[in-house]
């Protein structure tokens, strides 16, 4: 397959901080690419730069086939961006929002009506044409703005957090319409999102974090990568637990969060019996798993996907 | 071409939607009319007629109405550039942005929105005419539009210079504080500004109203029946390098007045990455 983005030796300088550093990436033609990083990893200032909103320091980003510095206008034609941000204009009426959007992205007149019908259809939005988007729940909100960034059938659909805010229903249809886009388009789709069962859906996740990105591979490689079994514990007495498993060679890593620990282990059905033996505090709850991309995440950036900083700090 | 037109068109839809701001934008024009119609006719008819010993048919209101009309596109114009800080704000500007639309049509499709809103804005304040008591030719009328769209668009491109230098809307009421009313009373809309120290004189010759309200009074008024001293007292005999200006002068300053500031707005739209 094709590259259809080839980012190399990408360097972005803010004033006062170097906010991604060197890195290089290649996206392929089709596949969902996921974007993850903790706050402030660089990933939004990322994407500016790919989607010529922003200038980079230095490097190259070619999307495709187009360089995103010398042809903005080329590049700009490719790609459709969902902003984490609402960006329609709530005055207008869906169909207005989307017929602009032919107008700024020269859709041939003689396709836009077929190409809005298409598009409404896709998000289940055709009743609501004529309706004012201030009329529109947050939810068809976001559909609107991803069936608009459909319009132009840009090569690459960028999507920043396109889930955030919403409620776990919205949020699953939104997925089942944009798997259904990449079923029937072959559009490739380049998201971020901080929700990590959502970035499952992705064939190669990139983490990203401190300017750099630290690892890609698909999300069954990284969990494979990661290995073993997770045992999650809650015990009367943590710290008597920590110590009596100190010495145990089946421990990869152990790591306390909210009363829980969270034991890694290479082989759960190995350790388990024994270590019951060995306790020696009451257990209060117990559950066994197999790693998730959010112990992967937390492998890699040493920070939960999930909590603010500010909860992280306490 | 498509996108100046898509940019333009969103802008007029949304003026016909919004009838707090149709209405709104009347407000301070009318104030001014009824001030310098009404209250201030009378005085400035004696001042200028006995002023003059001659007895001249002589109607301020009828003097004064272009330079309202100039008012009110000025106020409308650079009011509707706020549009371009309320989508930075609405995230409406990233939309354009992103598209392949080039940075100098969305500053020419913004500038042309604004202009045609304050257009039908001073359009609308034709309809004034009947309840002044005043009269112009229905000709001369309609001779006066396509200069009237012209100040418009300069007036227009003052507005969207100042708003795609700013982020914020407060910082744009400032701004338009301190700008607008200088902009008018400096501009002999109102009253004659001939006799004006030297720096304001030169705020006054670089003003577009300035050129825009006097070419508006010389195809609205028969200026040339009027005597050379009613002319005079009016400031009607606008002179720059102590030289009168012809009205094909005036119209070149406002296009280049225009050229020049939407290119320097689309240097901003290029360097701001909204
Ligand atoms: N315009 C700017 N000027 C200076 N620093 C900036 C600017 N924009 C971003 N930064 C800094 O660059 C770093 C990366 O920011 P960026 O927005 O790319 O992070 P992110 O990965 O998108 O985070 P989030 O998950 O919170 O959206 C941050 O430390 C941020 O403070
Ligand atoms: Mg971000």
């Amino acid at each position: 397959m094709q590259n259809i983005i080839d980012v190399r030796s990408l360097n972005k300088k803010y004033k006062d901080h170097h906010a991604v550093k060197d890195i290089n990436f290649q996206v392929k033609e089709g596949e969902i690419f996921g974007f993850l990083g903790p706050n402030g990893a660089g990933k939004s200032t990322t994407i500016n730069m790919i989607c010529t909103m922003l200038v980079p320091t230095s490097g190259s980003i070619t999307i495709n086939g187009f360089d995103a510095v010398k042809q903005k206008s080329k590049v700009r034609e490719s790609i459709g961006i969902i902003f984490q941000e609402n960006t329609l204009d709530e005055k207008l009426t869906a169909h207005e929002n989307l017929m602009l959007h032919c107008k700024f992205y020269k859709v041939p007149k003689r396709k836009r009506g077929a190409r809005i019908q298409e598009v409404l259809e896709i998000v289940d939005l055709v009743e609501n044409r004529d309706n004012r988007v201030e009329t529109f729940s947050g939810g068809m909100k976001r559909r609107l703005e991803i069936a608009r960034g459909l319009l132009h059938y840009p090569k690459v659909l960028f999507l920043d957090e396109p889930t955030v805010g919403l409620d776990p229903q919205t949020r699953a249809h939104i997925w089942e319409y944009i798997l259904r886009l990449k079923e029937k388009e072959g559009i490739t789709m380049f998201l971020t999102t901080h929700y990590l069962d959502e970035a499952e859906i992705s064939d190669r996740i990139a983490i990203m974090d401190k300017g750099k990105i630290i690892t890609i591979n698909t999300p069954a490689e990284l969990k494979k990568e990661l290995g073993g079994d997770i045992i999650e514990l809650s015990t009367k007495n943590n710290s008597q637990v920590m110590r009596d498993i100190e010495k145990d060679k089946n421990i990869i890593d152990v790591t306390v969060q909210d009363n829980i620990l969270y034991i890694k282990v290479h082989s759960s059905d190995a350790f388990i019996s024994q270590f019951i033996k060995k306790l020696s505090v009451p257990i209060e709850t117990l559950n066994i798993r197999k790693p998730t991309l959010n112990d992967v995440f937390l492998a890699f950036t040493g920070e939960n996907i999930q909590q603010s900083p500010e909860t992280q700090s306490k | 071409m498509e996108g100046i037109l898509a940019i333009w068109q969103r802008d007029v839809i949304k003026f016909f939607r919004d009838r707090a701001r149709l209405f709104g934008s009347f407000v301070m024009p009318i104030l001014f009319l009824l001030i310098f119609g009404g209250g201030m006719s009378g005085t400035m008819e004696e001042l200028v007629t006995s002023g003059l010993q001659v007895d001249e048919n002589f109607n301020y209101v009828q003097f004064v109405f272009p330079g309202i009309v100039a008012m009110t596109l000025l106020m409308t114009a650079v009011f509707s550039s706020l549009s371009i800080i309320q989508d930075k704000e609405f995230g409406y500007m990233k939309e354009i942005m992103v598209s392949p639309i080039s940075r100098v049509n969305i500053a020419i499709g913004k500038m042309l929105g604004a202009s045609t809103v304050a257009f039908l804005q001073g359009l609308m304040m034709f309809a004034l005419i009947p309840f002044l008591g005043i009269h112009y030719d229905i000709g001369n009328l309609l001779q006066v539009l396509p200069f009237m769209f012209l100040l418009a668009c300069s007036l227009a491109s003052v507005g969207l210079l100042i708003a795609s230098l700013l982020k914020s809307t407060q910082g744009f009421q400032l701004i338009v504080q301190v700008i607008v009313m200088p902009m008018v009373f400096l501009s002999g809309a109102l009253f004659p500004v001939s006799n004006m120290p030297g720096w304001m004189d030169i705020i006054v010759k670089i003003n577009p109203i300035t050129y825009g309200v006097d070419v508006m009074k010389k195809v609205m008024i028969d200026v040339d029946s009027l005597s050379p001293l009613v002319r005079e007292v009016m400031g009607l005999n606008l002179t720059i390098f102590n030289r009168p200006v012809t009205v094909l002068e005036e119209v070149l300053f406002m296009i280049v007045f225009t050229v020049i500031l939407v290119l320097l707005a689309t240097l901003s739209f290029r360097r701001a990455n909204a």
